[in-house]
C-alpha cells in the first residue's frame, strides 16, 4: 500500500517531464524550460519527505513528538533539582521494595519445584491438634497400612531424619543430619542424580550393603563437587557406608541434609521397636497420584482408611488426641509456612508504593499547579489537551524511569535480604536469584506510576477564561487543587499510620520476649553438642566416658561447674524429646472423669545440672553420683507438678510413673520417687510458660549428649580447651554447637527479631514519606498564601498566630489521616481474619504510642513552613501579585 | 488566458485543496500535473497549487481510501502516476461541497447583510 522512494521519484520526475514537454510545446527553449520546471516545482526532497510523512504510520508521529517532549521535560527538571531528586528517591523506595519482595514471593510461592511431575506429589501428614501435637509423622506400620489399602497413590515415599556422627568425607568427625529413605523414596520423589546413582529398591531390607547419596548443597560447598567421591565409604555411627551418588539441586523437604541412606545405615530402623510399634513414630510420608487420581479423590481415600486404622487399633490413638490426616501437594507444603508472611510482606511494600505515589503526585500536583500560566500559554496558542497530557506524561515518565532505574539498583540487595528471612520459613528461598522478573515488575510499576501521575493535574480548561493566569504569570490556587493536595498527604498519614502500628506491634513482641525472664543463668553458661556414639544403648562405658569428660572439664581453668543432659534450652525444642510430652500418673492424683491424663516433658540431667544452669531446687535435693542403675529409681519433678498434682505442693518421696503407651514396648512402668522439687523453667519456648517438666538422673537412664559449662571469665575462652579435653578421651568424638545459653536465645528468636526489623524498615520508610509528604504540602500552601499572610500581618496578626495557624493545619491533616488509618486498618484487620489464623490488634499502647510519633512528625514537617510564614516581609507579600 | 500578477493571486483557504482535488477529479483520472494545471485553469489563474501541499494532499487522499492511483502513460507520451475518484471519494466530494456552501452563505450574510436588517 505504501509506496517506497522509488516510486514517489518516479512520480515525481513523471510531473517535471510532462511540465517540461508542455513548455517546449509552448516554443520555450528546451534548456529554459527544465529551469522553470524545476523553478516551479520548488523544493522536491521537501515534497518527497512530506508525501512520504503521510504514509507513515500514526504511532511514530507521536513517538516522535514524545521524545521531543522527555527532551523538553529533562531539561525543565534540571531547573528543579531538589524536586526530581525527592520524587525519584520515593519512587525508587517504593519500586525497590516491591520488586524486591515480588521476587521472592515468585520464587517460594509460585516457582514449580524441579521433580518429575510436581503437581502430582503428594504430603500426608499426621497431627493431633487436640494435644498441640502439628507434625505427629507416622508408624512403620501405618505406613504398611497404607501401602496394602490405598489405590489412588501409585507409590509411597518415606522419609526418616537421624543424627550421625559421621567419620569420613574429609574433615574432623562431626554430627550430620541425614535422611534415611525406603528404595521407593527417590522414585516418588521423581528426582534425579547429577553423579553416580541415587537409591532404589535394591537398596532396601537388612541385608543390604550400606549405601548414602550426598546432597547437591554438601557436595558442592563441603566437597567442592569432587567427582572421585562416588565409591568412597564412610563411617556412620557403627555402621558404614558406600556414596554411590549425588543428588541433583532440589528443595530439601522435609529436612535439610547433607547425606540420605538407606535403612541398614541405621540399627535403630532395623530393631523391633521401628518395625512392629505403631506409635513409634518418625517417619514423614509422601506419595504420587495414581493416573486419574487426583488430590481430593486421594485425599477421601486416605482419610477414609486412617478412621479405619483408628478403629481397629484404639490403644495407639488417645481419643483426647484428636489424631487426623492432612493430605497436600508438596508444592504448597513446602510454601504453606512463607506464604502468610510473603503475602503480609507484599501488603506492606505495596502500601508502602501507595504511599510513594501520593506523594510524588503531590509534588507534581504542586509543581503542575506553578506552571499553570505556562500551561494556559500553552493552551492558548493551540495546544490540544492531548499534547498537554503528552507533555506531563513526558515528565513523569522521565521521573518514573529514573525511580525505576534506582528502584532495580536497590532492589538486588534488597532480595538478598528478604530471601535470608523468608529462608527461615521455606527452604525455597534459598535459592531466589534475581532475574528479569525483578525487570519487568519495576519496568510495570514505574509506567503504571506516570500514567497516574500525568492524570494528576488538571488541565487549564479550554473553556474557562484564563485571563488572569496568563497576565500575571502567577500562582493561583484554587481551592480544589488545594483540597486534592491534602487528601494525599492525608492518605500517606493514614497507610503510615497502619504500617507504624503494624511495626509497633511487632517490636512490642519482640521487647517482650527479649526482656522474658527465663529463669536459667543465660550469660555464663556454655552448651556442647557431644552425641554419645550410639544413642539409646545404655551402656557402662559410655556413662562412664560422660563421668570422665565432666571430671576432667571441670578441672579446667576458667570453668565454675559442669553437668551433662539430654536438651539444650530452645536449641534442642521439638526434638525427640520435645512436643507435647508424654503421660504420667502422679501417686495419689486422681483425675476427674473425662481428664486427659497430664503430660511432661522427660528430661535426663547429671548431677549439679540446676546448679549449673542457675535453677533453684526449692524442695528436697539434687541428684547425686549415686543416683545410678541398680539404685533406687528417683526423679525431680518442677515446681508447677508439685503445685498441681499433690496436696500442699508436697510432692517430695511421692512417686510418679510413666504410663504413656510410647512405653508399653519397654516392659512395666516403675514407678520413681520424688526426691526434689525445681523451679519452673520452659527449655522449649522463647515465651517462658510453667510446664509440667520431669527430670531423672542420667545415670539411670543413659541418655545424655549435651554438656553444660559454667564458667567465671569469657564463656567462648574455655571451648578450644573442652574440645581439646574431650578428644583426648575419645579420638572420634564430635564436640560440636557450642554456644551460650543467652546466644541461643537470640538465635531462636531471630525469626521475630527479622520480622520486627522488616517491619520498622517498611513503616521507617513510609514515615519518612509522609513527614516529606505534610511538609510539601505546607511549603506550597504557605508561599501560594503569601499575599494572605502578608494582609494579615499588616493589619495587625502576630506572627506567632501565622505560625500557629499553620501548625495546626499540619497537626490537622495528621489527625485525619490517623483517624482514617484507624478505621482503615481495622478494617483490614478484619478482612485479613477471615483470611489467616492468627490475626491480632495491637495494643491500646502502640497504637497512642504510632499515633503520637505521626503527630509529632507532622509537627516537625510544618515547623518550617510555618517559621517561612511567620517570617513574611509585608511590603514584599502585598506587592507580591 | 490572462495572467494574473503573482501579488494578485490567492492563498488556498486551509481544508479546500481536498475539496478542489475531489472536484477536478470528477471529470475523470488525471495526473498530479494536470491536476495542477487543471485548478489554475479553472480558477482563471486566482489559483495556483503549490506542488509541496499538491502530492502530500494527494497521498493523504489515496490513503484515506478517497482516491485510487495507478500508473498509466500520459497524453505527452509520459509515464505518470493518475489518481481516480473512488465511490467513497464521491460521497466525499458531495459532503464536502454541502459544507462549504454552508460556510459561504454564511460569510456571505456576514459581509453582505441584508439591507432589512439595517437599522
Amino acid at each position: 500500500m505504501s509506496p517506497d522512494q522509488d516510486e514517489l521519484d518516479d512520480e515525481i520526475r513523471g510531473h517535471m517531464a510532462i511540465s517540461i514537454k508542455q513548455r517546449i510545446e509552448r516554443g520555450e527553449d528546451p534548456e529554459a524550460a527544465r529551469l522553470a520546471a524545476l523553478k516551479e516545482f520548488g523544493n522536491v526532497t521537501l515534497t518527497r519527505d512530506s508525501m512520504r510523512a503521510v504514509w507513515r504510520p500514526h504511532w511514530i508521529e507521536n513517538a516522535e513528538a514524545l521524545w521531543h517532549d522527555v527532551r523538553v521535560a529533562l531539561r525543565s527538571l534540571r531547573r528543579v533539582k531538589g524536586l526530581a531528586a525527592t520524587v525519584v528517591v520515593t519512587l525508587a523506595l517504593g519500586i525497590g521494595a516491591n520488586a524486591a519482595i515480588f521476587s521472592v514471593v515468585r520464587a517460594v510461592l509460585l516457582r514449580p519445584l524441579v521433580n518429575r511431575d510436581e503437581d502430582r506429589l503428594i504430603y500426608i501428614r499426621q497431627l493431633a491438634p487436640a494435644i498441640g501435637a502439628e507434625n505427629m509423622t507416622w508408624s512403620v506400620p501405618e505406613i504398611d497400612d497404607f501401602k496394602s489399602r490405598i489405590t489412588s497413590v501409585s507409590a509411597f515415599g518415606d522419609f526418616s531424619t537421624v543424627d550421625f556422627a559421621m567419620v569420613g568425607l574429609g574433615g574432623e568427625p562431626r554430627m550430620v543430619k541425614a535422611g534415611v529413605v525406603g528404595g521407593s523414596f527417590f522414585d516418588v520423589m521423581g528426582l534425579r542424580p547429577v553423579l553416580g546413582r541415587l537409591l532404589n529398591a535394591r537398596d532396601d531390607g537388612p541385608h543390604a550393603p550400606g549405601a548414602a547419596v550426598l546432597t547437591y548443597r554438601f557436595w558442592t560447598k563441603s566437597l567442592n563437587s569432587d567427582p572421585s567421591v562416588v565409591g568412597k565409604t564412610v563411617r556412620l555411627g557403627p555402621r558404614t557406608a558406600t556414596v554411590v551418588g549425588v543428588l541433583e539441586p532440589a528443595v530439601p523437604y522435609p529436612a535439610d541434609t547433607e547425606i540420605i541412606a538407606n535403612v541398614v545405615t541405621s540399627p535403630h530402623h532395623l530393631g523391633a521397636t521401628m518395625v512392629t510399634s505403631r506409635v513409634h513414630r518418625m517417619t514423614e510420608l509422601f506419595g504420587r497420584l495414581a493416573p486419574g487420581a487426583s488430590v481430593e479423590s486421594a485425599r477421601a481415600e486416605l482419610t477414609a482408611a486412617h478412621a479405619a486404622m483408628i478403629r481397629e487399633h484404639p490403644e495407639a490413638y488417645s481419643p483426647k488426641a484428636n489424631v487426623q490426616l492432612t493430605v497436600t501437594k508438596l508444592r504448597d507444603q513446602i510454601a504453606a509456612p512463607a506464604r502468610t508472611i510473603l503475602l503480609v510482606l507484599l501488603a506492606a511494600a505495596g502500601v508502602v508504593f501507595i504511599i510513594a505515589c501520593s506523594n510524588v503526585a503531590n509534588l507534581i500536583l504542586a509543581r503542575s499547579v506553578r506552571r499553570e500560566g505556562e500551561l494556559a500559554v500553552r493552551a492558548a496558542l493551540g495546544a490540544g489537551t492531548g499534547a498537554l497530557r503528552r507533555t506531563l506524561l513526558a515528565e513523569s515518565l522521565v521521573l518514573c524511569g529514573a525511580g525505576a532505574v534506582l528502584g532495580m539498583l536497590l532492589a538486588r540487595p534488597l532480595i538478598a535480604i528478604v530471601a535470608q528471612y523468608a529462608a527461615r520459613f521455606s527452604v525455597r528461598a534459598l535459592d531466589v536469584s534475581v532475574d528479569t522478573t525483578v525487570l519487568w515488575v519495576g519496568a510495570g510499576l514505574a509506567m503504571a506510576a506516570a500514567v497516574l501521575l500525568a492524570y494528576v493535574p488538571r488541565l487549564p480548561s479550554p473553556h474557562a477564561p484564563a485571563g488572569l493566569g496568563l497576565a500575571t504569570g502567577g500562582v493561583r490556587i484554587t481551592p480544589g487543587t488545594n483540597r486534592r493536595l491534602r487528601v494525599f498527604a492525608t492518605m500517606q498519614i493514614a497507610c503510615s499510620f497502619v504500617l507504624l502500628a503494624g511495626a509497633g506491634m511487632l517490636l512490642a513482641t519482640l521487647v517482650a520476649l527479649q526482656s522474658a525472664k527465663t529463669g536459667f543463668n543465660v550469660r555464663q553458661v556454655l552448651a556442647f553438642d557431644i552425641p554419645a556414639p550410639v544413642i539409646g544403648v545404655d551402656d557402662g562405658k559410655v556413662l562412664n566416658f560422660y563421668q570422665e569428660v565432666t571430671r576432667r572439664v571441670g578441672a579446667l581453668p576458667g570453668v565454675d561447674a559442669v553437668a551433662v543432659g539430654s536438651n539444650v534450652p530452645w536449641r534442642d525444642a521439638g526434638g525427640p524429646l520435645g512436643g507435647g510430652g508424654f503421660q504420667f500418673a502422679a501417686e495419689g492424683y486422681q483425675q476427674a472423669d473425662g481428664e486427659a491424663s497430664p503430660r511432661a516433658r522427660m528430661r535426663m540431667v547429671g548431677s549439679g545440672f540446676f546448679d549449673v544452669l542457675g535453677v533453684p531446687i526449692v524442695a528436697g535435693r539434687d541428684f547425686t553420683d549415686d543416683d545410678r542403675g541398680g539404685r533406687e529409681p528417683v526423679s525431680i519433678v518442677s515446681q508447677s507438678i508439685a503445685q498441681r498434682l499433690f496436696p500442699n505442693g508436697d510432692a517430695v518421696n511421692r512417686h510418679i510413673t510413666w504410663t504413656d503407651p510410647v512405653f508399653s514396648l519397654y516392659g512395666k512402668p516403675i514407678p520413681r520417687r520424688v526426691v526434689g522439687v525445681v523451679a519452673d523453667v520452659d527449655d522449649e519456648s522463647v515465651v517462658p510458660g510453667a510446664p509440667l517438666t520431669i527430670y531423672q538422673p542420667v545415670r539411670q537412664m543413659g541418655l545424655a549428649g549435651r554438656l553444660f559449662v559454667r564458667t567465671a571469665g569469657d564463656p567462648y575462652a574455655v571451648v578450644p580447651s573442652v574440645t581439646r579435653v574431650v578428644r583426648e578421651l575419645s579420638a572420634d568424638q564430635p564436640v560440636e554447637r557450642a554456644a551460650t545459653l543467652e546466644d541461643i536465645r537470640a538465635e531462636v528468636m531471630s525469626p521475630e527479631r527479622v520480622n520486627a526489623f522488616v517491619f520498622s524498615g517498611f513503616a521507617g520508610i513510609a514515615l519518612l514519606i509522609a513527614v516529606v509528604g505534610v511538609a510539601g504540602v505546607l511549603a506550597f500552601s504557605v508561599s501560594a498564601r503569601t499575599r494572605e499572610f502578608g494582609i494579615r500581618l499588616a493589619v495587625g496578626s502576630a506572627p506567632r498566630h501565622l505560625l500557629g495557624r499553620v501548625l495546626s493545619e499540619g497537626v490537622g491533616i495528621a489527625t485525619i489521616g490517623i483517624v482514617a488509618g484507624a478505621a482503615g486498618g481495622y478494617a483490614l484487620t478484619f478482612l485479613a481474619g477471615r483470611l489467616f489464623a492468627h490475626v491480632q490488634l495491637p495494643g491500646a499502647l502502640t497504637v497512642i504510642v504510632s499515633a503520637a510519633v505521626l503527630i509529632t512528625a507532622a509537627v516537625v514537617a510544618s515547623f518550617m513552613p510555618a517559621a517561612r510564614a511567620s517570617r513574611i516581609d509585608v511590603l514584599q507579600a502585598l506587592r507580591s501579585e | 488566458m490572462a495572467k494574473q500578477p503573482a501579488d494578485q493571486r490567492l492563498e488556498l483557504l486551509q481544508g479546500t485543496l481536498d475539496m478542489l482535488i475531489l472536484r477536478t477529479l470528477q471529470w475523470g483520472p488525471q495526473h498530479g500535473h494536470g491536476i495542477g494545471q487543471a485548478i489554475r485553469a479553472q480558477s482563471d489563474d486566482l489559483l495556483k497549487v503549490e506542488t509541496g501541499s499538491l502530492y502530500p494532499a494527494l497521498h493523504r487522499l489515496v490513503k484515506r481510501g478517497w482516491l485510487k492511483a495507478e500508473w498509466g502513460i500520459s497524453e505527452a507520451n509520459q509515464r505518470a502516476k493518475f489518481y481516480r475518484l473512488t465511490a467513497a471519494g464521491k460521497a466525499q466530494l458531495l459532503r464536502e461541497r454541502d459544507r462549504w456552501s454552508q460556510l459561504v452563505t454564511a460569510i456571505g450574510r456576514i459581509m453582505n447583510p441584508a439591507p432589512a436588517s439595517k437599522e
